[in-house]
């Protein structure tokens, strides 16, 4: 009896931090945040209205919130694709060579470690009209692109920011995926003589159905929370092409100080990240049992 | 056979090397931009020359600007991120312990909870957080960047699956000798989890130095802000001095480079652990 009840009390107290931080920083700001939905509170003024459901309404209607919808799957369509392909090769070419395995893979990660606000220095400087990189546009293109002035450029410039930020910690994962299949898988494949193809598409890829799983779950978690790439380069633009979810539940919170209307359109951001999250899931499930996981 | 093999594997380390020249890529133009002259500042790769100039207008400021605070922004970072990840480390190993080692009521309760923290899209509290650290007095403060992000449920949870796979002997028989729950946790469970520790804080020192959004709203002092957040501020106002911003860049960046550089044996080793 003594005994659990010393238990007890170690646990509480020793969850405590948690439990306080989690009560000031989370149940709080929960219940805050559904009052603050239905005002049109100013963040300053002590005056503050209830206006019922005009902030979703508003919302729904709203041009921006719109963008944002579509910037995400728009920058999703380049970003899944390409940071698949180039942290899947990156893994597989690490795990393929005798020598400074260690060594390369972090020399991948390092991109991982440059804060966003310093690259989009970088790539604005490299996309200027008379960068360095301009000669070799001209010979490409046959003129120098307006590369934030065209919609569709923008929108791939930001989401080839976010796959190299990104590729050699995905592969890291991959990495760990690929050291758990079992070498007799490739050595029977060897004896049918299957090509390397056939070895990748019907036995690596998925076997790595884990790592895949968490890393496709990461990046389309990822997406919902641009900020900082569309913030330093684009604001945005051209005409909202690059308007993502955060930039305006900045705007609208921290320029235009409308609290409760920006407050709506973060729980809208939450619902839409979590229904897309759902569905990729059972996609990924489907794939994965069809290939014998559970 | 063999020929075929080498053929194969030069192949694969030149792939790699173009790789990893891509990776480095904006780094090493940072660093180059950062030291060249300014007339040739995003016009040449490869400056004629190199030249201090940048970092000496950023630092000491010119006859018609006087220089931000960038030094002081530095520290402010760096004051702000060590404080920052120590109490997320030191959090999470009380709390994970607890929940792993402890048998008590009510801690299934509280891991369900934590699971479902960590999927709880953290955007809906950004506000309402922002209007508590106003009201406790923490607006444009060191608290204010520091306490809401003092607490880290990812490492919570890291820290409570990794501690499950320590023996319960060793945690009874350090109890038998008279040793204090906070005394296990800093001398058995810890230590006994090196690499993961080195992992999970330079995940969490990454991850807090390069916070943009939440420090940009807390804090309004230019003295106050952190590196990141001057950099960003000052963008337009310097977008006609690019030489300075890449300067500005490289301070950001190198600290974190040398840490992980530090700890890149250790991380190699945990990050095997991390995504087991």
């Amino acid at each position: 009896m003594k005994r659990t009840r010393w238990i007890e009390v170690r646990g509480w107290s020793l969850t405590s931090p948690y439990l306080i931080f989690t009560l000031i920083f989370f149940i709080i700001p929960l219940i805050w945040g559904i009052v603050l939905l239905f005002t049109n509170w100013n963040l300053i003024s002590p005056h503050r209205d209830f206006v019922g459901f005009a902030n979703f309404i508003e919302a729904l209607k709203s041009p921006k919130v719109h963008a944002a919808f579509f910037t995400t799957y728009k920058v999703m369509a380049i970003f899944i694709p390409t940071v698949l392909t180039s942290s899947l090769a990156i893994a597989l070419l690490i795990n393929s060579i005798p020598r400074l395995k260690g060594l390369i893979s972090v020399g991948f990660f390092l991109p991982y470690l440059v804060s966003g606000v310093a690259v989009a220095l970088v790539v604005n400087g490299v996309l200027s009209y008379n960068s360095p990189l301009s000669p070799m546009f001209r010979r490409l293109f046959g003129c120098v692109p307006d590369w934030f002035g065209n919609s569709t450029l923008a929108v791939m410039v930001i989401s080839l920011m976010i796959t190299w930020k990104l590729s050699g910690y995905y592969a890291l994962i991959f990495l760990s995926g690929l050291s758990s299949i079992p070498k007799e898988l490739y050595e029977a494949a060897d004896i049918d003589g299957a090509g390397w193809w056939t070895k990748l598409f019907k036995i690596t890829i998925p076997m790595l159905y884990p790592a895949l799983y968490t890393v496709i779950i990461l990046a389309v978690g990822l997406m919902f929370g641009i900020f900082t790439e569309p913030y330093m380069l684009t604001g945005g633009g051209p005409d909202l092409a690059t308007h993502t979810w955060v930039l305006e539940i900045y705007y609208q919170a921290f320029s235009s100080m409308r609290a409760g209307y920006a407050s709506m359109i973060a729980l809208i951001n939450a619902t839409v990240t979590f229904i897309s999250i759902i569905i990729i899931r059972k996609i990924m499930e489907g794939w994965g049992k069809r290939h014998g996981w559970t | 056979m063999g020929g075929h093999k080498g053929l194969i594997n030069t192949f694969k380390y030149s792939l790699i090397i173009i790789g990893l020249s891509i990776s480095i890529f904006p780094l090493v133009y940072m660093l180059l931009q950062s030291l060249a002259p300014w007339n040739e500042v995003n016009r040449n790769i490869i400056p004629t020359t190199l030249t201090l100039r940048s970092y000496n207008w950023l630092l000491l400021g010119s006859a018609i600007a006087k220089a931000k605070p960038w030094l002081r922004s530095l520290l402010n970072s760096t004051i702000v991120t060590a404080s920052s990840t120590f109490l997320m480390v030191f959090s999470a190993a009380i709390v994970g312990y607890a929940l792993s080692k402890l048998k008590f009521r009510g801690r299934n309760s509280i891991y369900n909870f934590i699971l479902f923290q960590m999927f709880y899209p953290g955007i809906i509290l950004l506000i309402p957080t922002f209007l508590i650290v106003k009201s406790l007095g923490m607006y444009n403060n060191y608290l204010g960047m520091i306490i809401p992000k003092a607490m880290s449920i990812w490492a919570i949870f890291m820290y409570t699956s990794f501690f499950k796979s320590i023996p319960q002997e060793v945690i009874d028989s350090a109890r038998v000798d008279g040793a204090s729950e906070l005394r296990i946790i800093f001398r058995i469970a810890l230590p006994m989890s090196r690499s993961i520790t080195i992992v999970v804080a330079l995940f969490l020192f990454m991850g807090r130095w390069e916070e943009l959004l939440w420090d940009m709203i807390v804090v309004s002092d230019y003295k106050l802000m952190t590196l990141n957040v001057l950099i960003a501020t000052m963008k337009s106002t310097y977008g006609g001095y690019p030489g300075p911003m890449y300067a500005a860049s490289i301070l950001l960046v190198i600290p974190v480079l040398i840490l992980f550089i530090a700890f890149s044996k250790d991380f190699a080793k945990g990050i095997k652990l991390v995504f087991k």
